[in-house]
């Protein structure tokens, strides 16, 4: 028991490859983790984990209780083991830290389920601030452009994106990030940096990489398997100061990230959205509950103590709308609308609407999905831009 | 002794004659037959010999053998029934031969000597041509439809042997009503507010375009289906007769008249089996939904919830109009010539067009669904419209929509303006046809390259958009060229299904 008090050793080449490969064995928790690894060299615990040496603990409970996991561990852990995982390490240029090095995140020192280990490709800037902004994967477009607004006026002003690079809010969180040119973004991932995922966010993922960082719990070659992603979100809650939920139905990752931020002390903010709309409930339900409301990137920024008046703008190089088309605009503005609340409004007949509002669409005015039209701002072409963020 | 009567059997939707051949001589007792009959065929001895004795008719106890010509061909069904007892009595010399000259029988046998109505009377009575035909007193108006000699309905062979064997005069039977009478008509006028999907309705009937809707359970999807064939004109006698023809095969009940002269409006269950659909079936092919939807409607509610098998092969009927079923002895041809109206939830969840962000299936989750209907049976759709659910106000409003009758009026103007230019139906259009008669104006132009540079309009997307401008431009009489506006409208009304809406890259 003594092993587990003694302080953490600065870890050597050798010895990170050791851990990655530990990390990555099957059915490795954090936790069997953070034992393996507490005061002892990773190479020793990597005897221990083939059984070859008893540690009298937990792993020799796992091992007798387990014989399935035994097994594989004594598998995987061959000789080539160790190069193969240096030669993956090495090809993704992932580096592997620890809490004894001098970039291991603060905030993770104190975290009372910190992980053992953590795989990045970049670094994290100790002197930014951190705001998480993540939310459903199903979001509205409204949802994508206040994510994204949000994204860019919080990197404007200086501060860490942390998100967790997932389809929806979280990827519209960074390219609004990405468009800023004082950026230094965060996503935390649940899977292996060897892979992008989800598959789509391929360009997202190496622009993060590239001008922020990627951080994940898990050495390549980890798949994302579902219940990683609630783990990942502790990270996220663990690294913000702040979380804001964007958008959120009643069940959701994005709650779980805001308990575990309530856990940890981290204040958690939330978008509101009208009552009865479901993309909206998990987050009024936060509102409910005594979370921050925000309305603009300001709210946010006043609970960091940050100046917002440096905050700057988008420019909107949309090509403005003709006379006609523009006044279906404000009809838009509160609310999305079907066609039919469109004839009854503006009096317009149907084939005089289609040319209009298909204009509106092509210049970026309007989303339409499943019959329904939504106004757009400035924001939603950096929340959906797929692959041409700068 | 040895008779011979016309009968028919029916392969698919058409009625092929046989000779019913019948010899009774000395021998072991024994009733055979001959010539390809199936089991139920076969059955019909049983049948003949009950009936025949119940009208108190000594069954003769000698051979008796009954030969089905042409004997190649296999048959199938009761329909012989009639004709074999008819052979029998006129073989056993209860009937002079001389009486069966020029005379068919159809129907099926009871035990009691009652003759019993079949399907398919109308192909088989054409099919015996120049005969006078003996049919079930509940066939006579099917079997007048296609007569060309005189027609005898019977209620039992006890009359046919009257008549034929002691020349008592033809029973008269009065027409019986109609089965069931057609269900109430559906008026447009019960559809509140919908502008798109009704002008999507219109525009399907005054094209003949095929139509899809895509909206969340209770927009009305299935409501708004059902009222496209009251949009449509009346069938043309040609029509008409084609499709009587295939609902008497397929036994579905005729209407009073005995002609089918509305367009029929078929909608089967999404369980409904391949052969259910197409037609077939080892013994008599019977024709399948496409057929008997033949110059009406086809809807198909809940479309990815049909198997992809099925889905699939409506694609060849879709293209060529007519179906070829074959089966190893056995092939037939029937017509297709039917309009295509299908309709789906948006998402597994179906709450997807309800309100942005009340859907809680992921995109990835949605388009898997949306997957099951297969690309190219999608293509297909011309029209495919989002359907929204109706505002609160719009239900309650005392406001009735526009009538049936008005809109079907409007339809005729234009279906006549497109036949009369280009002998067909705007649907029917080639890409060649319709550079002649849709040239788009320089704005309509403007938005057509516009959404072909972006990847919104495929080249394929663009002619199908131009079919249906074409329509709108029929249904506003506003000359030759397709306006801006026209074209704007047609893009709006085949929007759905594009996963990210037409911002998305997956147009087509």
């Amino acid at each position: 028991m003594t092993a587990q008090r003694s302080a953490p050793q600065v870890w050597s080449d050798d010895e990170r490859v050791a851990v990655a490969v530990l990390a990555g064995l099957s059915n490795m928790t954090t936790a069997r983790l953070r034992w393996l690894l507490g005061g002892r060299a990773p190479t020793d615990a990597l005897d221990v984990a083939s059984g070859s040496t008893p540690d009298g603990g937990p792993i020799d409970r796992v091992r007798h209780r387990f014989p399935e996991v035994a097994a594989a561990w004594s598998n995987e852990l061959t000789a080539g083991a160790s190069e193969e995982m240096a030669a993956a390490l090495d090809r993704v240029g992932v580096r592997v830290i620890g809490p004894a090095d001098a970039d291991w995140p603060e905030p993770l020192r104190v975290d009372h389920d910190p992980p053992a280990v953590l795989f990045t490709i970049g670094s994290i800037a100790p002197d930014r601030r951190r705001v998480a902004v993540i939310g459903t994967r199903n979001p509205t477009e409204a949802g994508k452009q206040t994510a994204a607004r949000l994204g860019y006026e919080l990197s404007e002003a200086g501060v860490s994106v942390v998100s967790g690079l997932a389809l929806g809010i979280d990827g519209a969180a960074h390219r609004g990030a990405l468009a800023s040119g004082d950026v230094w973004p965060i996503g935390v991932v649940a899977n292996g940096l060897d892979r992008p995922y989800p598959a789509r966010h391929a360009a997202l993922w190496s622009q993060v990489a590239r001008r922020g960082s990627l951080l994940s719990e898990w050495p390549p070659g980890t798949k994302p398997d579902a219940f990683r992603f609630p783990q990942r979100n502790r990270i996220i809650a663990a690294l913000a100061e702040i979380v804001v939920v964007v958008e959120s139905r009643e069940k959701g990752g994005s709650l779980v990230t805001a308990r575990e931020a309530a856990d940890r002390g981290v204040e958690v903010m939330a978008v509101p959205g009208s009552p009865g709309v479901r993309s909206s409930a998990g987050t009024n339900e936060l509102v409910h509950d005594g979370a921050g409301i925000v309305l603009s990137t300001a709210d946010v920024l006043d609970v960091l103590g940050l100046d917002h008046s440096r905050t700057g703008r988008l420019v909107d190089t949309r090509p403005p709308p003709s006379e006609r088309a523009g006044s279906l605009l404000p009809l838009l503005a509160e609310r999305p609308a079907t066609v039919e609340v469109l004839l009854d409004r503006s009096g317009r007949s149907l084939a005089e609407l289609a040319v209009d509002l298909a204009r509106l669409e092509r210049d970026g005015w309007v989303h339409e999905s499943d019959g329904w039209f939504q106004a757009l701002d400035s924001w939603a072409r950096v929340a959906n831009d797929d692959g041409g963020v700068r | 002794m040895y008779a011979s009567i016309a009968s028919g059997v029916l392969f698919g939707a058409r009625g092929h004659l046989v000779d019913v051949e019948v010899h009774v001589a000395k021998g072991l007792p024994g009733f055979q037959i001959v010539g390809l009959p199936d089991a139920s065929v076969r059955e019909s001895r049983d049948r003949v010999r009950a009936a025949i004795q119940s009208i108190g008719v000594k069954f003769p106890d000698i051979k008796i053998t009954v030969n089905l010509a042409p004997s190649e061909s296999p048959k199938s069904g009761s329909a012989l029934d009639l004709a074999i007892a008819i052979g029998v009595l006129a073989a056993d010399q209860h009937i002079p031969l001389t009486a069966l000259d020029g005379l068919a029988a159809v129907g099926e046998l009871g035990l009691d000597g009652s003759v019993r109505p079949v399907p398919g009377v109308a192909p088989i009575v054409g099919a015996v041509a120049d005969h006078d035909v003996i049919v079930p007193c509940a066939s006579q108006r099917e079997a007048m439809v296609a007569a060309e000699g005189a027609v005898r309905p019977v209620a039992d062979l006890a009359e046919v042997l009257g008549v034929l064997g002691r020349g008592d005069p033809w029973p008269v039977h009065p027409a019986p009503d109609a089965p069931s009478l057609p269900p109430s008509p559906t008026d447009l006028c019960d559809v509140r507010g919908q502008s798109l999907p009704r002008q999507a309705l219109e525009l399907a009937a005054a094209g003949g375009h095929h139509l899809l809707f895509v909206g969340p359970p209770g927009s009305g999807k299935t409501m708004l289906a059902a009222r496209l064939p009251g949009l449509l004109p009346p069938l043309e006698r040609q029509a008409a007769l084609d499709v009587t023809m295939v609902h008497s095969a397929a036994g579905i009940a005729l209407p009073p008249g005995g002609m089918v002269t509305r367009p029929p409006f078929r909608s089967p269950h999404h369980t409904s089996s391949q052969v259910a659909i197409i037609g077939g079936g080892s013994h008599s092919l019977r024709p399948g939904e496409v057929s008997v939807a033949s110059g009406g409607v086809l809807f198909l509610d809940e479309l990815p919830e049909f198997a992809p098998s099925v889905l699939d092969t409506l694609r060849q009927p879709l293209e060529s109009g007519e179906v070829h079923v074959a089966r190893a002895a056995v092939s037939a041809r029937l017509p297709a010539r039917f309009q295509l109206v299908a309709a789906m939830n948006p998402c597994p969840c179906g709450h997807r067009g309800e309100k942005p962000g009340s859907c809680e299936c992921g995109a990835d989750r949605a388009q898997r669904y949306l997957a099951r209907v297969s690309g190219p049976l999608v293509d297909r759709f011309d029209l495919r419209v989002s359907v929204t659910p109706p505002d609160a106000d719009l239900i309650l409003s005392p406001q009735p929509g526009e009538s049936t009758a008005i809109v079907a009026e409007r339809v005729l103007v234009a279906r006549d303006r497109a036949i009369s230019r280009q002998g067909c139906l705007n649907a029917q259009l080639s890409g060649a046809e319709l550079d002649r008669v849709a040239p788009l104006d320089s704005e309509a132009l403007d938005v057509a390259r516009s959404e072909l540079e972006r990847g919104r309009l495929t080249g394929r997307g663009y002619h199908r958009v131009r079919r249906v401008a074409r329509t709108i431009a029929d249904l506003a009489d506003s000359g030759d060229r397709i306006d801006a506006e026209q074209f704007a409208l047609a893009l709006q009304l085949r929007q759905a299904l594009q996963p990210q809406g037409r911002s998305g890259r997956c147009a087509a």
